[in-house]
């Protein structure tokens, strides 16, 4: 379909760049980057409508970059390939990254958590972002934020305290 | 200035809105943020510079590959029934071609080697229509297509009223399987409403079934009656497609 094929490159050209930045912040190697891009918009214009609605095409982006992203740190880490390992640098000026005892999200402590929970801990310890603003990113309430990201504080505390058994 | 720097995602809005920006103003006096925002400028014309011409087509190739949106990909896709293979029936078939046949005899030449031609009852017989042409509001039509290839096709048209009248085949579903120059039997009368009217002859690879071409008719003109005459190609057809259509003024 010529008319679909050719939003869809003018869609990618107006939002490649966002998912690009997104895989980057979390992949962290512009290679790595460069297929995920392709990837996600791929599964992105599976649902072009949604594409095309600007007030909430942001967030849905930054979910499914996200979740695609994490994915395949889990993948790399899982294979002990390079880039699964790397670390998430903390954003500053964050008082839950404060609550964190680490400058680094290190990957062996994300995978003891659900995509989920990951997802959360990214969106605030990372990403810096408020709590309502994530629960509208990743489609969750509040409040399961909250709960999320108090699991993996203590968890992660713990976790860090005592060492991996 | 606040204390919190904007999120990630606060900046890609920024980014995508710098002037309805709620944090314009934080961003304005914050020398990490502005950093920030320059490198995720930068980032951004590395994408373009490097990433989307290498990947592009890919995505193009996935978008092509979905060829339907949700509303109007579930009944296309699911198996034709008994019925409605019956109803299809293979009206004539030639040799096929890219575009319309030497003998087309004139019409509309639409997309995809597809052409329509529109006749109405004048004083003297059936005389063929113009596109936009001013006919009476109630007059009867007669339609004749031409088709590159064996497709199914379909014959609706909509008023400024949103309301998709199904011309031919007028029962079964899926469209009727067809190919070449085809007068189609019967006719259809127009509804005595003036306004405009525009005729569509749809022609796919596979069956369509009426209902989600119905839906799309209805979106692809739901501004009313300067949607109808502006139409030029229904979008989100299937891949393969082929269309054409002829705008009547009815008085």
């Amino acid at each position: 379909m010529a008319d679909g094929r050719s939003r869809a490159a003018e869609l990618y050209r107006e939002y490649g760049p966002a998912v690009y930045r997104r895989c980057l912040r979390l992949l962290r190697d512009p290679e790595a980057a460069r297929d995920a891009v392709q990837e996600v918009f791929m599964k992105l214009v599976r649902d072009m409508e949604r594409l095309e609605d600007r007030p909430s095409v942001l967030p849905w982006i930054y979910r499914v970059a996200t979740n695609h992203c994490l994915n395949l740190r889990r993948n790399a880490a899982r294979r002990g390939e390079e880039g699964g390992e790397a670390a998430l640098e903390l954003a500053e000026g964050r008082p839950e990254a404060d609550a964190y005892p680490e400058r680094a999200l290190a990957q062996a402590l994300l995978e003891r958590f659900d995509a989920a929970t990951q997802a959360v801990a990214v969106g605030v310890l990372v990403d810096g972002m408020e709590q309502t603003e994530l629960a509208e990113a990743l489609g969750i309430s509040r409040r399961t934020v909250a709960r999320r990201l108090e699991r993996f504080l203590e968890e992660s505390r713990r976790f860090l305290r005592e060492g991996a058994r | 200035m606040s204390q919190r720097h904007p999120s990630a995602l606060s900046l890609e809005r920024h980014l995508a809105d710098p002037v309805g920006s709620p944090v314009r103003d934080h961003i304005a006096l914050c020398a990490r943020c502005s950093e920030q925002l320059e490198e995720m400028r930068r980032q951004g014309e590395e994408f373009l510079r490097t990433v989307y011409p290498a990947t592009v087509e890919a995505v193009e190739a996935a978008a092509a590959r979905r060829w339907l949106p949700s509303w109007l990909r579930v009944p296309v896709l699911a198996p034709v029934t008994a019925a409605a293979a019956a109803a299809a029936v293979l009206l004539l078939l030639s040799p096929a071609g890219d575009g319309l046949p030497p003998d087309w005899g004139g019409g509309v030449k639409g997309f995809g080697g597809v052409g329509l031609a529109v006749f109405g009852n004048g004083g003297g017989g059936a005389r063929l229509l113009g596109d936009g042409e001013v006919v009476r509001a109630d007059a009867a039509l007669r339609f004749r297509v031409s088709l590159p290839s064996p497709c199914h096709l379909w014959i609706v048209s909509v008023d400024a009223q949103g309301k998709v009248s199904r011309l031919f085949p007028s029962e079964g579903d899926g469209g009727a399987l067809a190919a070449g120059r085809v007068e189609l039997p019967g006719g259809a009368v127009l509804d005595g409403r003036p306004g405009p009217e525009r005729v569509l002859a749809v022609c796919t690879p596979g069956p369509l079934l009426y209902a989600p071409l119905e839906r799309a008719v209805q979106v692809a003109t739901a501004q009313g009656a300067g949607a109808v005459r502006a139409l030029a190609k229904l979008p989100w057809l299937p891949e393969g497609s082929g269309q054409a259509s002829v705008l009547l003024e009815k008085r």
